[in-house]
């Protein structure tokens, strides 16, 4: 999108303070920040552990100027459901409920109690902001670590084994409205998935990549490029998925070679061109699928 | 804890625990050690511009749709840019930073558009003759229109005296017809005239008016007289023929509107503009025309569209090969010459050509015409100004000098645009001169101020203060193609100009850009090293640190959140920002 349109496309609301404990080039607090100002004051955010702990600031500081919860690693969507539940009760049906949950709140530890929101089709929006491992902790792997990354618990010598689960096509398994992945590096596509998700009222999930200078080992000043490279070269596709059928590509930027996004990071430093090659025909099958599934939707319409 | 302690806690409290501040308290800037700073920078198309246009300016101002203020912009710097925007070689576009992506944006055409529409404006309101002092203008060549047209606009009386009877210089009686229609020049001369600049034609400073008369009644003298003498070709044989001509003559002939016959074979000897537009005059005679030069198509200076031109309208070209030897049989003329190599570069970089060996070639024709080169003449009028025991002043540095010269006479680069930009700077010089006369204390360093990205052409809106961009602090470094971030210009194709399928015409060739187009490519511009408040670097903060002022409308940076990431400066599209060092780690 040309830079002179972007601005008038994001709206006004600040409600993320300064001085809050994200690294520098955080992807995580531009996320959040980008996604309330979309959502607006009246929110109400739910936060499992995450990075988002420590960013929210220590104790009696707050990094938001709208109400959050800290509640356990496993619980984001249960506290969500009861909040939404207890608002509904009072009448409050405009007020926004959100779980911003990093990956491993939500790929592993928290992944029983989403599943059993998104059966019930629990009213919120639920976050993901994906930095592909436990950062704050020091950067061990979660299921949502890419194949062949470095990580404190996958070192060089034995990286990740195992692929990225694909949550999108979990939660669109449920069947839940909407879900969608969003970038802090494409900010007018970020916001008005938002938007959409709050003009539809049951489990809406958003799964927003969250580039990690510290953990992916990159410099701070590329956290947006990283983003951007994410989408360019098809590791990261921008989707959207209503009723866990209709499939739909919402951006289509100029492609990047795999390679130019894996390169750029320390994490994956280790790896052979020949291993590069293996990802980059991984994404190239998925992307196809993804492609698959969008001709589909929009052959039915 | 008791049951009792539990039971003194006030009903208020909450049964968890909640902030009750805010981490803006938190100075998390202190874990920086560079920080982001609003630094304008200089385009490197302004500062390739010998004439010092704020290309980005006009730019910038025609995607906001701030055409009135695009045009004053345009004519704070160039006084005739439908005329630039036609025949000027354009080293803007070279030194564009979009050249290399997706093509350079087409500078002239936008700037020929924006001229033409100038010309279709009555003339502003600008405010004239606050100054009591005359100046005195000599030739009305580019340099000499620009210097009364800038000395006009900063308040003088000015008078040009023009030795021949019509006005325009070389405008007129160099460049040919087909590539500046007759009636651009004349409207831009009737605005100058509209100015109230006085213009005395047939008058040669020196002769029909002495140069003591010229530095009594006038404060100051500006001198362009030009490079008007043609060179002669040092030939073998009977050179006197009519049929060799001189091409600087040849040009004015056909310019004032003659149609000499010149048989069915021209040869034209040279590789510069003159050559070029001689070559195209000639073909435009009915000849059939072959370009005779020494060196090859990479070394010639003519504009690289001119050649293009040229040998797309049927223009031959003979390279390598040196005239030596004139002969002539039955009306017929023979040149015979010497086939070269290209040996070591001279001074100026150019390879030199020397004799290659072997049979000369031996080449026919009808009319020869010599175009090597014109001189200024500097060494007579020296020589006059001498005698009248007069200083010249080309910097503008002699306090006492009253005589300034300027364009081609005095060894500027022979383009209109360096002729503009010597007029203007003189301008500059000749206001800075008369006003230190009055008392006031410009000093040395405030010329220095208003340099371009450190090149000479100088910047009149910042000798004026009237700038309409809001710069935050103009630095004079120029945009590299390294500091642009492309992901914010998706790919798009230059407009490039359209011809007219009118060879062998005099009407105009290159029939520009429509305005649609031309609004097109302004929205191509990058807008290098100046923010146009895209707001990315706003959107982009993880820290929420930089919020839009309101009072000054600029951006701010809250210094004691950034943490130095360094987003901002590397996602701004054109290079507005830069990491700076802190000094508290040196």
């Amino acid at each position: 999108m040309s830079q002179t349109i972007i601005k008038d496309r994001i709206p006004e609301n600040e409600l993320l303070m300064g001085g809050h404990l994200a690294c520098p080039g955080c992807g995580g607090a531009l996320a959040m920040r980008l996604v309330l100002k979309e959502l607006g004051p009246k929110t109400i955010v739910v936060l499992p552990a995450c990075c988002w702990s420590i960013i929210a600031g220590p104790y009696p500081q707050s990094s938001l100027k709208v109400p959050l919860y800290h509640t356990a690693f496993e619980t984001g969507a249960a506290v969500a459901s009861g909040i939404r539940a207890a608002l509904d009760i009072q009448g409050q049906h405009d007020t926004n409920v959100i779980v911003w949950a990093g990956d491993g709140g939500t790929f592993d530890i928290g992944l029983q109690a989403l599943s059993g929101a998104a059966e019930r089709n629990e009213d919120f929006i639920y976050c993901c902001y994906d930095n592909e491992a436990y950062m704050n902790t020091g950067i061990q792997r979660s299921s949502a670590t890419p194949w062949g990354a470095w990580t404190t618990t996958t070192p060089s010598k034995h990286p990740q084994a195992t692929d990225k689960k694909d949550i999108l096509a979990i939660m669109a398994a449920h069947r839940i409205p909407y879900a969608a992945t969003a970038s802090v590096s494409y900010p007018v596509d970020l916001v008005d998935k938002v938007k959409k998700a709050m003009s539809i009222r049951g489990t809406r999930f958003l799964h927003i990549l969250a580039p990690c200078p510290p953990g992916w080992k990159f410099e701070d000043e590329r956290a947006i490029d990283m983003g951007r490279m994410a989408v360019q070269s098809r590791v990261f596709p921008l989707v959207e998925v209503e009723h866990g059928t209709d499939w739909r590509f919402t951006m289509d930027p100029e492609h990047v070679p795999v390679q130019d996004y894996i390169r750029a990071q320390g994490r994956f430093r280790h790896l052979t061109d020949e291993q590069i090659g293996h990802i980059s025909d991984a994404v190239d099958y998925r992307y196809e699928h993804l492609r698959d599934l969008a001709e589909r939707s929009q052959a039915k319409v | 804890m008791s049951e009792q302690n539990f039971n003194t806690v006030p009903l208020h409290t909450p049964p968890l625990s909640v902030s009750s501040s805010s981490t803006e308290q938190n100075i998390t800037g202190s874990w920086k050690y560079i920080q982001p700073a609003y630094h304008d920078r200089v385009a490197p198309c302004i500062a390739g511009c010998p004439t010092g246009v704020d290309i980005e300016g006009y730019m910038s101002l025609l995607r906001d749709g701030e055409l009135s203020a695009a045009m004053e912009l345009l004519q704070c710097e160039n006084p005739m840019p439908a005329i630039t925007g036609r025949v000027c070689n354009h080293p803007c576009e070279s030194r564009c930073n979009r050249a290399n992506y997706d093509g350079a944006v087409a500078i002239h055409a936008v700037e020929r558009v924006l001229g033409d529409m100038i010309l279709e404006e009555p003339l502003p309101h600008w405010t004239m003759r606050k100054h009591d002092e005359r100046i005195a203008v000599i030739g009305s060549g580019p340099a000499g229109l620009a210097c009364a047209y800038h000395l006009t606009r900063l308040g003088y009386n000015v008078e040009v005296f023009e030795k021949e009877e019509e006005l325009g210089g070389m405008l007129r009686l160099g460049i040919p017809g087909y590539r500046l229609p007759r009636e651009v020049l004349d409207s831009q001369i009737a605005r100058y005239k509209a100015m109230g600049i006085i213009f005395h034609t047939g008058m040669r400073a020196g002769t029909d008016i002495g140069w003591p008369r010229l530095t009594t009644e006038f404060s100051a003298v500006f001198i362009a007289s030009g490079a008007h003498v043609s060179r002669l070709l040092d030939l073998e044989g009977d050179c006197s023929r009519q049929s060799l001509r001189s091409g600087l003559d040849f040009l004015r002939e056909v310019n004032a509107g003659g149609r000499p016959d010149i048989g069915k074979h021209a040869l034209v000897i040279g590789g510069g503009n003159t050559a070029m537009d001689c070559a195209r005059t000639a073909l435009r005679l009915g000849a059939e025309v072959t370009v005779v030069y020494r060196r090859t198509r990479a070394e010639m200076p003519a504009i690289d569209e001119e050649i293009e031109d040229a040998a797309r309208e049927g223009v031959k070209f003979e390279f390598l090969a040196s005239p030596e030897k004139l002969s002539g049989t039955g009306g017929r003329l023979q040149l015979a010459c010497t086939r070269m190599e290209l040996g070591e570069p001279d001074a100026q970089g150019r390879r030199r050509p020397v004799p290659a060996g072997g049979e000369p070639l031996l080449l026919e024709a009808d009319t020869i015409i010599s175009a090597i080169g014109e001189d200024t003449g500097l060494h007579d009028l020296q020589a006059e100004l001498a005698d009248a025991k007069l200083a010249m002043n080309t910097w503008g540095c002699e306090k006492l000098a009253r005589v300034f010269l300027g364009g081609d006479v005095a060894g500027d680069e022979r383009t209109v645009a360096s002729a503009l930009g010597a007029g203007k700077r003189c301008a500059i010089y000749i206001d800075r001169q008369l006003r230190q006369q009055h008392g006031e204390d410009i000093p040395e360093e405030r010329l220095e101020a208003i340099r371009i990205g450190g090149s000479e052409s100088l910047s009149m809106a910042r000798w004026t203060n009237s700038d309409p961009i809001m710069r935050v602090s103009p630095q004079n470094d120029v945009v590299q193609p390294a500091d642009i971030n492309t992901a914010y210009f998706p790919r798009e194709p230059r407009h490039n100009d359209r011809h007219a399928a009118l060879l062998k015409s005099f009407e105009e060739s290159n029939t520009g850009i429509t305005t649609r187009d031309a609004l097109a490519e302004a929205a191509r511009c990058y807008e290098c090293g100046v923010c146009n408040e895209c707001e990315l670097c706003r959107i982009y903060c993880g820290e929420a640190a930089i919020q839009l002022d309101p009072g000054s409308g600029r951006f701010v940076i809250d210094l004691d959140h950034c943490k130095g990431c360094g987003v901002c400066t590397a996602e701004c599209p054109r290079g507005a920002l830069v990491m700076e060092r802190l000094a508290n780690m040196d």
